[in-house]
């Protein structure tokens, strides 16, 4: 942890104004990347995620690993023949938590996605127009707030269907109010500062200057909430799986691998096991990946993202 | 403060307003109605017109909605559409049930969260400090349900000391039972909030650690306890008040994964198996319910801050 110490002072002095880190210069973007590549846990959170795409995208594409294999050794335990066990039908956890990493990554950076390109849009013309244009999409965002994300997440995709796109959806609308109170928050500090107004004078319309001049200033926040962001998704898409809303049946997920492990605890508790600890080692690698952004770019999170359950 | 009250108020009542009318918006957008459910496959057309009829639901949209907000107004939330019985009378029978668990799982998260977040702030570099740091960072990416799981597996299929399927015994009644049975789903649950609760105590707590105060009082000659239980902690507490509230109205909003895990009669599993049947009159009673105790809790929150800390008044 005397990293993250060290790398907090080091950040300080590198970005005199700490929060807005301006994105669009090569020399910051620098500075943000060696910080992330000489902090061992963020580098180890970036390591795994990496493995984990390139081995689920080549499981579907590549390898010759087939998650509905099935065999005549139904439910045993991790073995050298099936490294995490199997489950009730026989096939190869291991392959299904590689093949099931692939959901979990697609609707967990998708809704993050979804969440940020409306919630920052939104936090812009909010912060930056002020007046009505600030308090009626703000108030809107207030109400949001107050549904739990899990349940609105749960009565949209009872009503869409269980689609990837329709999860994405569900689940990024909950995160849409976080990403504009960021946004918004980080563009107040910077929308009197002398190179907005330099900009302005320079003839620069509102639309030109919102997107152009503030935005790759007040991307260090939404970068940092975005780790998180993602973070929670995948766990509410898992959460989601468990209630049985994961995408159907013979694909595999964690979430709905988690669900079917229920019915064979006495069986094969491992079932139950692996799914989970995939589950934590990514959202655990999410955020200290988070966490070491936010300590490079040296900003003070006020926002938390909704504790899921 | 009495201004305050009244501003604070004023932005109360829109937002529960516009709560009101995303809730029931968002239940009448859902498709597929019951009239499917409760006439059942080979319903005729006439008898799926009476049955709308019957539930109202061919009226148009905005006579609905001002049917349904008088109707909730006067404290009839209408009856189920599944089960035949009031909804007030469903709820009444959750609620407590709900509110139980979320009070056993808060205490364990205060429990958890206090000394966790005053060892990570007070000796971050010793062993213990970054042996709590590495815990919470763990018990953050834990999501409650999958340790919910694990505590099955621990207690009762490996011990058998504790049931799998949690019974809503109230504590009035039978404190043993109602403990056996909520454990499992509380820990579950405050572990959990624990971590994320400690995280607060212990940025603010090494936040207050530094300031001026703290250095007068040390240098007063007063112990290093009487520093931090009597100086620092009051004052460090306070944020972490704002996070442990929004907890504890997520909590009495009913943990939905949990209690179905658990099989726990609470709000939640209300709430989900409303979902499932497509139970309007339910939906809207449980969803309204889960946002109008979160908007109280954020009110009281405000409120009490406002009490405790003079300087949130005059801003």
């Amino acid at each position: 942890m005397s990293l993250d110490a060290n790398g907090r002072r080091l950040a300080r002095r590198r970005f005199p104004r700490p929060g807005t880190v301006d994105l669009s210069s090569r020399a910051e973007r620098f500075a943000v990347m060696r910080h992330l590549l000489r902090d061992k846990a963020a580098l180890a959170g970036i390591i795994f995620l990496s493995a984990l795409l390139v081995a689920t995208l080549s499981a579907t594409w590549v390898l010759p690993l087939d998650a509905a294999a099935q065999s005549a050794d139904v439910l045993q335990g991790p073995s050298l023949q099936h490294w995490l066990g199997t489950d009730e039908f026989g096939r190869d956890l291991g392959t299904r938590l590689i093949v099931g990493a692939r959901v979990s990554l697609e609707v967990g950076f998708g809704s993050a996605v979804f969440a940020a390109v409306i919630g920052v849009t939104t936090g812009l013309v909010a912060g930056y127009l002020g007046g009505w244009w600030d308090a009626v999409p703000m108030r809107i965002m207030d109400v949001a707030l107050a549904l739990p994300d899990v349940v609105l997440a749960l009565v949209i995709v009872a009503a869409l269907g269980n689609t990837n796109l329709n999860l994405i959806v569900a689940i990024g609308i909950a995160f849409i109010p976080i990403f504009a109170r960021v946004t918004r928050a980080a563009v107040l500090t910077v929308r009197e500062r002398a190179y907005v107004q330099a900009s302005k004078a320079m003839g620069a319309g509102s639309t030109d200057t919102m997107f152009r001049t503030i935005l790759p200033n007040v991307l260090g926040p939404v970068i940092v909430q975005f780790a998180i962001t993602a973070a929670v998704a995948i766990v509410v898409s898992a959460a989601l799986g468990f209630l049985g809303l994961g995408p159907a049946a013979p694909a595999p997920s964690w979430g709905g691998m988690l669900q079917t492990a229920k019915s064979y605890l006495y069986q094969n508790p491992w079932y139950a096991v692996f799914p989970g600890v995939a589950l934590m080692l990514t959202v655990l690698c999410l955020d200290r990946l988070g966490n070491s952004l936010r300590v490079a770019m040296g900003i003070q999170t006020t926002e938390t993202a909704k504790v899921a359950r | 403060m009495t201004g305050f009250l009244l501003r604070r108020l004023g932005q109360f009542l829109p937002v529960l307003a516009l709560a009101a009318i995303a809730v029931w918006a968002v239940v009448y957008a859902l498709p597929g109605d019951p009239t499917t459910v409760l006439g059942g496959l080979d319903a005729t057309p006439e008898q799926i017109a009476a049955i709308r009829e019957r539930l109202g639901l061919d009226q148009p949209v905005h006579l609905q909605f001002l049917t349904w907000l008088t109707h909730t107004l006067q404290g009839d939330l209408g009856t189920s559409s599944t089960s035949g019985f009031p909804v007030t009378q469903i709820l009444a029978g959750a609620i407590p049930a709900t509110a139980q668990l979320a009070v056993l799982a808060m205490l364990i998260t205060v429990a958890v969260a206090i000394p966790l977040g005053m060892i990570a702030a007070l000796a971050p570099r010793a062993a213990g400090g970054r042996i709590v740091k590495g815990w919470l960072s763990l018990s953050l990416a834990t999501p409650p349900f999958w340790m919910g799981l694990l505590l099955v597996i621990a207690f009762s299929v490996g011990l058998r000391a504790l049931p799998a399927a949690s019974r809503f015994v109230p504590v009035w009644e039978d404190p043993a039972g109602a403990l056996r049975n909520m454990i499992l789903p509380a820990l579950a649950l405050g572990v959990y909030s624990g971590g994320v609760l400690a995280r607060f105590v212990a940025a603010s707590l090494s936040e207050v650690m530094e300031s001026d105060y703290i250095r007068t009082a040390r240098s007063k000659g007063a112990s290093p306890t009487r520093v931090v239980v009597r100086h620092a902690m009051r004052n460090s507490l306070l944020p972490a008040l704002t996070v442990g509230g929004l907890q504890l109205g997520s909590l009495l909003g009913g943990a939905v994964v949990i209690e179905v895990l658990f099989s726990y009669s609470g709000i939640g599993r209300l709430l989900f198996n409303a979902v499932a049947e497509r139970d309007y009159a339910i939906l809207q009673a449980t969803i309204m319910f889960v946002v109008v105790v979160f908007l109280v809790i954020n009110l009281v929150i405000d409120v009490l801050y406002a009490v405790l800390d003079p300087r949130i008044r005059l801003k």
